[in-house]
Order: structure tokens, then sequence, then C-alpha cells
């Protein structure tokens, strides 16, 4: 089939504080042009236009708006983190581009001109919730990064967890990068709780699995302080070593053998395969409005999974529990749309009030 | 204290008060996106926007007559579409009682900010109010009581034997201490009353 080329863009930092997410993102979006580029069934092939931003924030909102205004691209694939993708949006609005944004993130948004392809936190925190209280109990610790996805995890975490009765026992944060964290495992071992939610990443994150792993060593006990993520994925295995055994992670997939790369490639590299449903057979489509092209899709009764009016995608909910550096599936959930407002909740049979005893 | 409460959006009524334009389209479909119910309105509010959690409001072409209730006294948050910043119409905005407001043109964004702010600053202001209503009903009360006090004070008694007094007056009335000071005050203003008319005040 004579397929018709069609220029797209990869935004994703080769060097900074979160490149080893990146480059795996970047990892899958290239696998997914190579397959469709290969895929005798689609009339589409995709040439990429790459921009490196370092990782630096002020770079992404420039090299945004360089290949939508100079390099003829429309679709643009990239962006791990929140304040980045932030970056993009205006120029994606002002230039009428589409960014495909394939990173786990803390929802409260719905922008047309981003398709999110990940999960948001009815996909990812709150069934690991569901399943994590009954087992373990309701006596938590949060512990994040100092910045949006850690405050934000923490937040719905701590209004979830009152729903069910629970107690916040700590709720700590540590900058970016930084290991000093002999204060917060202190008072871990003090509290003693029944598990902790994690969302530390990247160096502070692997030194606090290993802080965990010595306490447990200590005690003799390998089930003791369960730790639950939902940022962190395969890519990372390797760097949090051993002390990363036995924790509990949540997402729409996870790999079942050794050395892949995890959820944000696998869905980097859908991202691609979406694109490219959408646009086969319709020639010129590529210049349509991201909810368009979206409403085009769902017209022509192709298989779509983003939804039509807040462009993110259902997903499945993977619970899983790393073992022998495999993440062993424990609970599967049907796909799930995405409820980026956490407003479905409303309509659920959650008691709406909660009465209290005064005494 | 501040608080941002995020529950029961999803079964939130809101009012958008607009003349139709499809420069309305980005607002509507935000608060369609994050799960409430919408219904526009224009060129009036009808009653049932009463039992509305949210009204959405056009700061330019808008007017008081527009609205089932008294300016600054909306029984939900209010947020107002500000297009032109002149004085006057932000002075008329504010006279409505706006809980937080949009700029336009309206995009995507800023919605559920607003929604949250409104609230935030709706709830405070009712709680500042029924606070104020409390105090000065505690204050006048002390005003009553220490009056009450007084007028058996004038008759001779101690202050120690003038509360005792009014403590066993309410027990005996059934009432509360502020309520028999209320009586008494009463009571003994209109004997005044009664006493300074027969007087005859001459020229």
């Amino acid at each position: 089939m004579m397929k018709r080329n069609i220029e797209i863009g990869l935004l994703h930092s080769l060097s900074g504080d979160y490149v080893a997410l990146s480059t795996v993102a970047r990892a899958g979006i290239l696998r997914g042009v190579a397959e469709v580029n290969t895929d005798p069934a689609l009339d589409v092939r995709f040439s990429v236009v790459e921009r490196d931003p370092e990782g630096r924030l002020d770079r992404y909102a420039p090299l945004c708006r360089d290949m939508l205004q100079h390099a003829g691209v429309r679709h643009i694939f990239g962006c791990i983190t929140s304040s980045s993708r932030k970056e993009a949006i205006p120029e994606l609005e002002r230039f009428h581009g589409a960014l495909w944004y394939s990173a786990p993130y803390e929802g409260f948004e719905a922008n047309e001109h981003v398709a999110y392809m990940h999960s948001c936190p009815n996909q990812h925190l709150l069934p690991l919730l569901d399943f994590a209280v009954p087992r373990f109990g309701n006596r938590v610790c949060l512990v994040g990064s100092n910045y949006i996805w850690g405050w934000e995890i923490a937040q719905i975490a701590r209004e979830k967890i009152s729903t069910m009765a629970g107690q916040i026992l700590s709720d700590r944060y540590l900058p970016i990068g930084d290991t000093g964290l002999d204060q917060i495992v202190a008072e871990i071992r003090a509290l003693k709780p029944d598990f902790i939610i994690n969302s530390l990443i990247g160096e502070s994150a692997y030194s606090f699995l290993a802080h965990l792993a010595e306490m447990r060593a200590e005690a003799g006990n390998a089930e003791m302080l369960p730790v639950l993520s939902c940022n962190f994925t395969e890519g990372e295995i390797p760097a949090a070593g051993a002390a990363a055994e036995g924790m509990y992670a949540a997402g729409p997939f996870f790999e079942g053998s050794a050395g892949g790369h995890g959820s944000i490639a696998e869905m980097s590299r859908l991202a691609v395969h979406e694109l490219a449903g959408y646009l086969n057979a319709n020639p010129g489509a590529e210049m349509l409005p991201l909810t368009d092209l979206i409403a085009l899709a769902a017209k022509q009764g192709r298989a779509l999974r983003l939804d039509r009016e807040n462009q993110h995608a259902s997903q499945p909910v993977v619970i899983a529990q790393l073992n022998g550096g495999i993440f062993e599936e424990i609970l599967r959930l049907p796909e799930l749309a995405a409820d980026p407002y956490w407003t479905r909740r409303d309509r659920s049979s959650l008691p709406r009030s909660h009465l209290r005893v005064v005494s | 204290m501040t608080r941002i409460r995020t529950d029961n959006l999803g079964e939130a009524k809101a009012f958008v008060l607009h003349r139709p334009h499809p420069s309305m389209q980005p607002l509507l479909r935000q608060l369609h996106v994050i799960g409430l119910d919408v219904h526009e309105a224009w060129p009036e509010l009808p009653a049932e926007a009463v039992m509305a959690d949210f009204v959405f409001y056009d700061a330019d072409m808008a007017h008081d007559e527009q609205f089932p209730w008294k300016a600054g006294a909306s029984p939900m948050p209010l947020i107002a579409l500000i297009g032109s910043e002149a004085p006057g119409r932000l002075r008329w905005a504010m006279t409505m009682g706006a809980h937080a407001q949009l700029l336009k043109p309206l995009s995507d964004k800023g919605v559920y900010a607003g929604l949250l702010v409104a609230r935030s600053n709706f709830d405070r202001a009712n709680e500042a109010a029924a606070h104020i209503t409390d105090l000065e009903a505690r204050l006048s009360a002390r005003q009553t009581v220490v009056q009450a006090v007084m007028i058996f004070v004038l008759r001779g008694k101690s202050q120690a034997e003038a509360y005792e007094l009014l403590r066993q007056t309410a027990m005996a009335w059934r009432m509360t201490i502020e309520e028999a000071a209320h009586r008494l005050v009463t009571n003994h203003s209109s004997e005044k009353v009664s006493d300074d008319s027969k007087r005859v005040d001459l020229p």
C-alpha cells in the first residue's frame, strides 16, 4: 500500500532529573513508529521531528512552538512532568497542535489539545487504596517528592482514606533529588503504619526503599511496612535494586517478564498506534483539531482508547507486587474510564455524610 | 480556616446566565467534563435557579433584575464572567456578590478552580455572617443583663444580690437569664415611659 508520510513531534528530555522516565517513553514512541511504518494495513507512515528539552522546564514551550510553527508538525508526543505539560499547552492552543501525553498524572485537567494516554487517580491511586486498606489496615503514612504530583497524591489519598475511616499518621515531602531521609525514616519507625504511600521519585525513592528494606531486615520481617506506589514502573527496577522487592504498584500495564520498560513505554507506544488508527484512510485528518479527530474516528466506528469528552484513555487497573525483579499481577479490574475531576464518586453509594460521636 | 471542598461536584447543578454565544462553549463543555448538570439561561434566571449549586453570570451585560434574589444575597456561590474591566462593570459584578471570577475569552482553564474558590469563599462568607449574628446577639444580651442588674442595684441591692435576684427571677419564670433580663428591662422602661407621660413639660 502507498503510505502517506506524516511528520510527528517528539519532545522528551535526553538528560535531567527524570531522564530515566523520558528515555523509556521515547523508546516506546520510536517502537510504535517503527511498527506503524511497517504495518501494511495502515496507509500512514510517521517520520519523527525531535527536540530535546534537556529536563529544563523553560525549554518546553519554545521547542514546542518551534515544532508547530516551523517543522509543520501537528501531533507531538512528549512531556513527563505536569509542569512541562502545562508549559506546552499555551503553544498547542496558539498553533492548533495536540500533545500525546503518556505518563501517569494527578488529574484535574482536561484540555482539548491533550490526549491523556496513561492514567489518573481513579485508575491508579483509588483502586490501590481500595485494595490496601482491607488487606493491611487503615493507619497510613504518606511520603512524596515536593512538587505537584506528591502533594496531590497525598491530598487525594487523605480524602479517600478519611471516607474509609482511616487515619493519616504522617505526611512528609522531600525536595526532588534529596536523599536526606533520616527524620522521615525515624518517624515511620516510631509510627509503625499499616502501609506507606510512596510518591517519591528518582534517587529519593530508591534511598527511601533502601532504608525500609534495612528496617525489615533488622526486624526479620519481610512483610512489615508495605510500600505502595502509583509512579514506580519497571524502568526503575535496576536503579532501585533489591530494596524495591515486595513493593505494590498500580498501573494500566505491567511487563510480566524481566527487562521490559513498563507502562510509560507501553502507553507511549500505544499512543502512536492510537493516532495511526485515527488517521488511517482519512487523508488530511492529521490537520483536524484533536477533539474533531476523535469525534470523526468515533463516527466511523473505530476502536477508541480516548474518551470523546475528556480525551483521557480508558484503562484496565492492574495491581502488582514486585517479586524477584518482576511485577506479578495480583489484581486486575476491567477497563475503567478516566474520571479526571473525581466527580463520579458523588454518584456512587458512598455515604453522603458521616455521623460523629459527640461526647 | 480556609477549606477547599472537592466533594459532590458530580451532582451539582450550575446555571449560566449569558446570552447564547459560541464563546460560551468552552465553559459549558468544561463544566460538563467536570461532571456538572449545566443549564443555560437568558435573559432571566428562572425561579428554579434558586436551587442551583452554582451560578455563572455575565458581568458585561447582565443587570439586577435578571436575578430572583437581591444583590449580594445569592443562596449559592456566584462566579462572574468578566469581559470589560471597566470599573463600573466590576463594581456591579462585585455588588451582585461574586465569589469568584473567570475572564473572557473563556477556556477550559480556571473553570474547576473557579468552582472550588467560589464555594470556599461562599462558605467562608456564610460562616462569618453567622458568627457575626451570634456575637451581636450575645453582645446585646450582655448589655441587657447589665441593665437588668442595674435596675436591682438602683433599688438598693448590692451587685452580687442583684445577680442572684436575676437568677432566681429567671428560674421562677422558667426562662434563661438573658430572656428574664430582657423582660425586666422591657417592663422597667415601659414603667418609665408611663411615668414620663404623666409629666407635663412646660414650654
